[in-house]
């Protein structure tokens, strides 16, 4: 093979290519090693844990696609949780609960939306505050106390399963599949790609950039709200501590499946697989009883090698 | 627990002697190391109590999560208020040392809870003896697995919180310690978290899928304790693993309840507050401390957590000081 078929081919490669390859290459060690990786306990455990991680990964995506960035969803899924668990523990029932917890998400995306494009304040910068703001509205909803007393049906969601598969995954499944569905057949999903390639010539084609802009963070803010009522159904309470530094990891998915930080690309299949890949580490880390510490550098470095071989198809795709 | 009797009397006695009509515009500021978890809002609780019986004010300061800069201004902006005394604690060992000693210098007393600063002009430092806290945790561990099996033997690990933090370092030096007495326990793994439950919640799973044998687990402190109740309650292993956990929050609590949790290893922030607050007042008015008060450890399991003894620690609405018991 040639040059030229080379970088034809890999022109061809979709984005997801390098984080699916190093997970499939991962799990294959991984069996070959660790003598109860390929359980049906420990995959069903390693279900439960990258669906929540992998929902938040969604929702920061769609804010990536358009080059923005949502730093709060850690802070949100924690807030949205206090938020959850209070009206629960007053006797509310789960749907009021539920309901009114993920009118209040929606709130949270539509006031950083606002920041975003009405105000024309960098996304960074709204988020980061909303990071701060949120988390301190967890603990001021929560007193800075753990909060308990939840009725017990709200561990049954989490701990159930569906034809075998955990609720979760199935409900990460779910999301997954309608935000692909979105951003890959529908029109919105064009404009959100195009605003993020370019943003001035997607307003000068008369794309509603405004509201394209309130779809993404309001996306981005109702899935970590859902996360953190998924979150408080796992550990039947709710902390003002939990879902801390979230964003990062949801962003490191993010990225590591391909999205870029500059916008107009990322899917949905490399964010979930990008979580997946990190879930994975973790739960191999424990099974090879790997240092704690190496864990880190590991992860680190990963997140490195696999940016920098999607960097350089980008370059290839782009004739440099 | 029963260490601090002697605390409490002594207290008891400057009470009597001071009165507490005398210094009715005294102010005590207590700093805390972050005012937005429940165990520094404990410790502002016991610090209430105190200066109601003293009727003193107190001054409820610190910055809402661990910061050693922002706790220095915090300290020094309270030293130049001339309050009666100060109650620290520390938020950074090395960073806190030298302001601690210029507040002294100034002729403020400084009563240390909790955690230790680099430095010996203070007047009094109250704290948990960590490492004793996690030879406690060991031991519980040990007669839970005596309990189920009929001998101390088998597999055994622990979770870290957060690495670097010396009063969580001390309680795992002190729980290897303990587990290094029984010779058939053995310590197969450590994992190190985020300080996040749901994190807590998968290294437990993930510990369990590599030595499914495990009999007994150690949770540092109470986001670990929450999130491994909550592996093993939703895996249904309470009557098997022997799960240890520090502190007692409401998700550690309601584990315990469900025998998710064996025991809880549990500090006594309330008296730190009360105590660091009584002993300010005590300083301020030229008596000499102690320089080093143990505030005790405590393990409660299922079968004693309705004890007089323990009940104002699981629950601080149902503590009731006494001076003559120091519960």
């Amino acid at each position: 093979m040639n040059n030229d078929n080379l970088g034809a081919l890999f022109q061809r490669l979709p984005v997801e290519t390098y984080v699916v390859t190093f997970t499939v290459i991962l799990w294959i060690m991984l069996s070959a090693t660790a003598p109860n990786f390929m359980t049906v306990d420990n995959i069903s455990n390693m279900m439960r844990q990258v669906s929540i991680s992998g929902i938040i990964a969604i929702g920061v995506l769609c804010t990536i696609i358009i080059a923005g960035i949502d730093l709060s969803v850690g802070s949100v899924a924690a807030f949205c949780g206090v938020i959850v668990a209070q009206l629960l523990s007053h006797g509310y029932g789960i749907p009021i609960s539920v309901g009114l917890t993920l009118l209040a998400g929606v709130l949270v995306g539509s006031i950083n939306a606002a920041g975003v494009g009405k105000l024309g304040i960098p996304a960074f910068v709204v988020t980061l505050a909303g990071l701060q703001v949120y988390r301190g509205f967890a603990l001021l909803v929560s007193g800075g106390m753990t909060v308990g007393g939840l009725p017990p049906q709200i561990k049954d969601f989490s701990r159930g399963t569906l034809l075998g598969i955990p609720n979760l995954f199935t409900t990460m499944l779910v999301v997954a599949i309608i935000v692909h569905y979105l951003l890959s057949y529908t029109r919105t999903g064009r404009y959100l790609y195009a605003i993020g390639s370019n943003s001035e010539a997607a307003r000068r084609q008369g794309i509603p950039v405004f509201r394209m802009t309130l779809i993404a963070y309001v996306l981005s803010s109702g899935l970590a709200t859902l996360a953190g009522i998924l979150l408080v159904s796992r550990l039947s309470i709710a902390s003002p501590s939990m879902a801390n530094a979230y964003e990062l990891q949801a962003i490191a998915a993010a990225v590591v499946g391909g999205a870029s930080l500059f916008g107009g690309r990322g899917t949905v299949l490399g964010a979930v697989a990008g979580a997946i890949l990190f879930t994975t580490m973790g739960n191999g880390a424990v099974l090879l009883n790997i240092d704690p510490f190496w864990e880190m550098v590991l992860e680190g470095l990963l997140i490195a090698l696999v940016v920098y071989l999607d960097n350089l198809q980008k370059k290839r795709q782009s004739g440099l | 627990m029963f260490r601090k009797i002697t605390l409490a009397a002594s207290v008891a006695a400057l009470a009597l002697m001071a009165g507490p009509q005398a210094h009715a515009q005294d102010t005590i500021a207590v700093i805390v190391k972050a005012t937005t978890s429940e165990y520094w809002q404990t410790v502002f609780k016991g610090a209430e109590a105190a200066g109601k019986e003293l009727g003193v004010k107190i001054e409820e300061l610190g910055t809402p999560k661990d910061d050693a800069a922002g706790q220095i201004a915090v300290l020094e902006g309270a030293a130049g208020k001339k309050p009666a005394a100060i109650v620290i604690s520390p938020t950074i060992f090395e960073a806190l040392g030298d302001p601690v000693a210029a507040v002294t210098k100034a002729g403020i007393p400084v009563i240390i809870i909790d955690s230790g600063a680099k430095t010996d002009k203070f007047a009094s430092f109250l704290t948990t003896d960590n490492v004793a806290g996690g030879k406690a945790a060991a031991d519980a561990m040990a007669s839970c697995i005596k309990e189920r099996t009929g001998k101390v033997a088998g597999k055994v690990a622990f979770i870290t919180a957060m690495a670097g933090h010396e009063s969580l370092d001390s309680r795992d030096k002190g729980f290897k310690d303990g587990v290094a007495a029984y010779p058939d326990l053995k310590l197969v793994g450590n994992r190190v978290a985020n300080n996040e439950e749901a994190e807590g919640m998968s290294l437990t799973a993930d510990m369990l899928t590599k030595d499914s044998d495990l009999v007994g687990i150690f949770a540092d402190n109470a986001q670990m304790g929450t999130g491994a109740g909550t592996s093993i309650s939703e895996k249904k292993l309470g009557d098997k693993l022997c799960l240890v956990a520090f502190d007692a929050d409401k998700g550690e609590v309601e584990h315990l309840n469900d025998g998710s949790i064996y025991a809880v290893i549990v500090q006594d922030p309330f008296m730190m507050g009360y105590g660091g607050v009584f002993n300010g007042f005590a300083a301020a008015h030229g008596v000499r401390l102690p320089k080093n008060i143990d505030t005790g450890v405590g393990a409660v399991t299922k079968k004693n957590m309705n004890d007089a003894a323990f009940a104002g620690l699981m629950d601080v609405t149902k503590r009731k000081m006494s001076p003559y018991t120091g519960n």
